[in-house]
């Protein structure tokens, strides 16, 4: 149908325009959304909708959550925002133990199905501490939620209508530095990608590397850097879908190449880049030539000034690939 | 002996004292919603009751004055600085000067506070140099943080100031923890304050909050045209001795601070003081921040935010379109701010004139300029300083990323930004 250029932000409001029309009980709200956003990703929504769909909320992340958990609960759709996802962490308790275990512990009698969570996530070049975090390991850890993570706008838009449409509580990261500089043609009318589904983006023989969100392009440009220097073909894969996790794309690939590099920014140790390879040696033991490799972000919490050495950029995912291949 | 009197004929529930009620009336929320606003001058700073007059001597009026002034530099020239890419972030001050300074003038200067972020003019009080500042906001080597966060995010042990951290009201439940516990900190370290802004009230981890001893709360803020919870009504509500104040007067914040403390100190209890301010002007459009410092490209850092309030935008993640006059005079005396109050009241004494006036101006931005360019030239800080301070004592595994990071720099240091960072 007809596309229309469109950054990241863009996008998401794509998707929420497209599910507030959609959907006559769906409402949007969180701290700023009222006037557009501090991202702008709700633009023009009030305007359209009204201001008993599309409303700001007090600053408290425990009562955005709880709230849209409650909306979610009546059978109406609750489109949450947290303002950064480094301040989710007032909500853990809202979404750990009440909307990730609401359907469970009532015997499916109850559930916050309609329940979608959305926050800007991922390092921006300055943001420290506490505007760069990417916590989808947290909740990687919690049976009972979905946790999906965009590369672009256009897999953000259809991603995004699969996790409001989806059943489930989801929560859906949106890697900030990609907000205004990802541009591309992206469907006016709403279409969906699937969950749970990884995405190979690149085809390859020697080398599997998974990523998600921003850290896709880095991997993606590491593919061309080893396919110059050092003749080596890689298959690309975005993981999309952090909970539940696509095993089978991931473990086909491995079969096939025999090596894995995963990298994302958050810290290593715990990171989801040690469910993946953990999994990954179960069912790829004998398939494996090197030892899975993880380039993350160090066991520290996200630097102001040291950003450039702490970040998992493409030459130490070039430097770990080239070591994988020498082993 | 009436009905009431006779124990079954009283509410039996323990923690109520009340009696019962036979007729169905709901209390209304608001009832509390026009709290008077403590005041010590007018507008032209003329005091209004003697008795209120803290009557501070000269050179104490001179250094709130001073104090402010300095501040609103600072802020000035930071605020262009970000706008031109040279520090990454800011976040201004504009008309919160005057409850910065009068509630740390009503401090001791050992008492621990405990801010949000918005509070550098109490460090300033307290003889932060400028020079530290500047290094944080530039992460340079000669900040004692480290660079390890946003600029703004400013700390001393020395002057009693808590590490600021981004998420809001995070202090409000640790600013009330000096003095609980068995053997409370002795005296002096006893009164601790935790500052929070306009966004606070609405948070959960208020209701975590003052509820324990000896906690003075001096500065709360009511968002004006926002129906966010005014702070001095939710006062009683939490058992908290409450009072609004107005934020422009610097005496007012001054007086009340300076009673709460006496009293939260003799007492044993906390107290709530809401100090309001101004908002000024309406949102104005979102620009994009271009700005590039160095490696890697950056993307702006786009955040509109409808300025609460404050004079200023919430930070320079908001637009640009609003960079203020140079004639800030006018622009005080019309929007009455704390630094026009103060300053005339000081002329009303004769303690302040014109000339005065324009050679502080000149050399107070002299400073400010000074102390920037200083902290624009030095280094960052040695790239290893990444990995300490996690915990006390590093542990191995760290110690091997730090080392594989050293490893990795040998061979690919040209792709980084070293030139700019002490080896």
């Amino acid at each position: 149908g007809q596309t229309q250029k469109m950054n990241l932000f863009q996008s998401i409001t794509s998707a929420l325009d497209n599910a507030l029309a959609k959907d006559p009980t769906a409402v949007v709200f969180g701290e700023d959304v009222a006037f557009g956003g501090v991202f702008r990703c709700t633009v023009g929504l009030r305007d359209k909708y009204g201001k008993d769909r599309v409303f700001n909320t007090p600053l408290c992340e425990q009562g955005i959550v709880g709230f849209g958990i409650g909306i979610a609960v009546t059978g109406a759709t609750a489109i949450a925002e947290i303002q950064f996802a480094d301040y989710i962490f007032p909500a853990f308790d809202q979404i750990v133990n009440e909307a990730a275990k609401y359907r469970y512990r009532s015997g499916d009698l109850f559930n916050c199905g309609n329940l979608t969570i959305r926050a800007p996530w991922g390092c921006v070049g300055h943001g420290a501490l506490y505007h760069s975090q990417s916590p989808e390991a947290f909740f990687a850890h919690c049976p009972g939620i979905k946790v999906v993570i965009p590369r672009s706008p256009l897999q953000a838009k259809g991603l995004l209508l699969s996790c409001i449409e989806d059943k489930n509580p989801c929560i859906f990261f949106e890697p900030k530095i990609l907000y205004r500089a990802a541009v591309e043609q992206v469907p006016v009318e709403p279409y969906n990608i699937p969950l749970s589904q990884a995405e190979v983006l690149q085809t390859g023989s020697d080398v599997t590397m998974v990523a998600w969100g921003t850290q896709v392009h880095v991997i993606k440009e590491v593919a061309a850097m080893a396919q110059e220097k050092l003749g080596v073909s890689c298959e690309v894969i975005d993981l999309r879908t952090i909970l539940p996790w696509d095993t089978e794309t991931v473990c086909k690939s491995v079969a096939k190449t025999g090596r894995l590099l995963i990298s994302h920014e958050a810290p290593l140790t715990g990171g989801f880049a040690s469910e993946i390879s953990s999994t990954v040696q179960e069912e790829c033991f004998l398939n494996l030539e090197a030892p899975i490799s993880r380039v993350c972000g160090y066991d520290t919490p996200f630097p102001h000034i040291f950003e450039p050495f702490y970040i998992p950029d493409k030459w130490k995912c070039y430097d770990a690939l080239r070591k994988m291949i020498n082993y | 002996q009436s009905r009431q009197e006779s124990p079954e004929e009283r509410p039996q529930f323990p923690g109520a004292s009340a009696e019962f009620a036979e007729r169905l009336e709901f209390i209304q929320p608001n009832v509390l919603a026009g709290i008077p606003v403590y005041r010590v001058m007018d507008r032209q700073g003329h005091v209004l009751r003697p008795s209120e007059d803290p009557q501070l001597p000269k050179e104490q009026v001179l250094k709130l004055y001073k104090t402010m002034t300095l501040l609103n530099t600072m802020d000035r020239i930071l605020y262009e600085s970000q706008r031109q890419g040279r520090i990454s972030f800011y976040m201004t001050n504009y008309g919160e000067e005057g409850t910065h300074v009068g509630s740390a003038a009503a401090l001791d200067a050992s008492d621990l506070v405990f801010g949000q972020y918005r509070e550098a003019g109490v460090l300033l009080y307290r003889g932060y140099p400028l020079e530290l500042f500047m290094a944080q906001c530039y992460g340079n080597a000669s900040d004692p943080g480290k660079g390890r966060q946003m600029p703004v995010h400013y700390g001393c042990p020395e002057r009693h100031f808590v590490t600021i951290s981004s998420p809001l009201a995070t202090q409000i439940p640790q600013g009330d923890a000096p003095g609980a516990g068995p053997d409370p900190v002795p005296c002096p370290r006893d009164p601790i304050s935790g500052h929070f802004g306009a966004a606070a009230p609405g948070s959960g981890t208020r209701a975590g909050g003052p509820g324990g001893r000896k906690a003075p709360d001096p500065r709360g803020f009511f968002p004006g045209s926002h129906p966010v919870f005014p702070a001095a009504a939710r006062g009683p509500g939490y058992g908290l001795l409450s009072i609004r104040v107005d934020g422009n007067d610097v005496f007012a914040v001054y007086n009340a601070t300076r009673e709460a403390r006496r009293r939260a100190v003799a007492e044993n209890q906390p107290f709530l003081i809401e100090a309001m301010t101004y908002r000024c002007g309406g949102r104005e459009s979102p620009q994009k921040t271009p700005f590039s410092r160095g490696f890697p490209p950056k993307t702006p850092f786009p955040m509109d935010f409808s300025p609460l309030s404050r004079i200023g935008h919430h930070s320079t993640s908001d637009d640009s379109s609003a960079y203020r006059s140079v004639d800030e005079v006018n622009y005080w005396d019309k929007q009455d701010h704390p630094i026009s109050r103060l300053r005339h009241y000081m002329a009303n004494r004769g303690w302040w004139d014109e000339e005065e006036e324009k050679a502080w101006r000149k050399s107070s931005r002299k400073m400010v300029l000074e102390a920037f360019e200083q902290a624009e030239r030095e280094p960052k800080p040695p790239p290893r300083l990444l990995f300490s301070d996690v915990y006390l004592e590093m542990p191995p595994r760290l110690r091997r990323q730090r080392a594989e990071l050293e490893r990795h720099l040998e061979t690919y240091g040209e792709h980084y930004p070293l030139q700019q960072f002490q080896k």
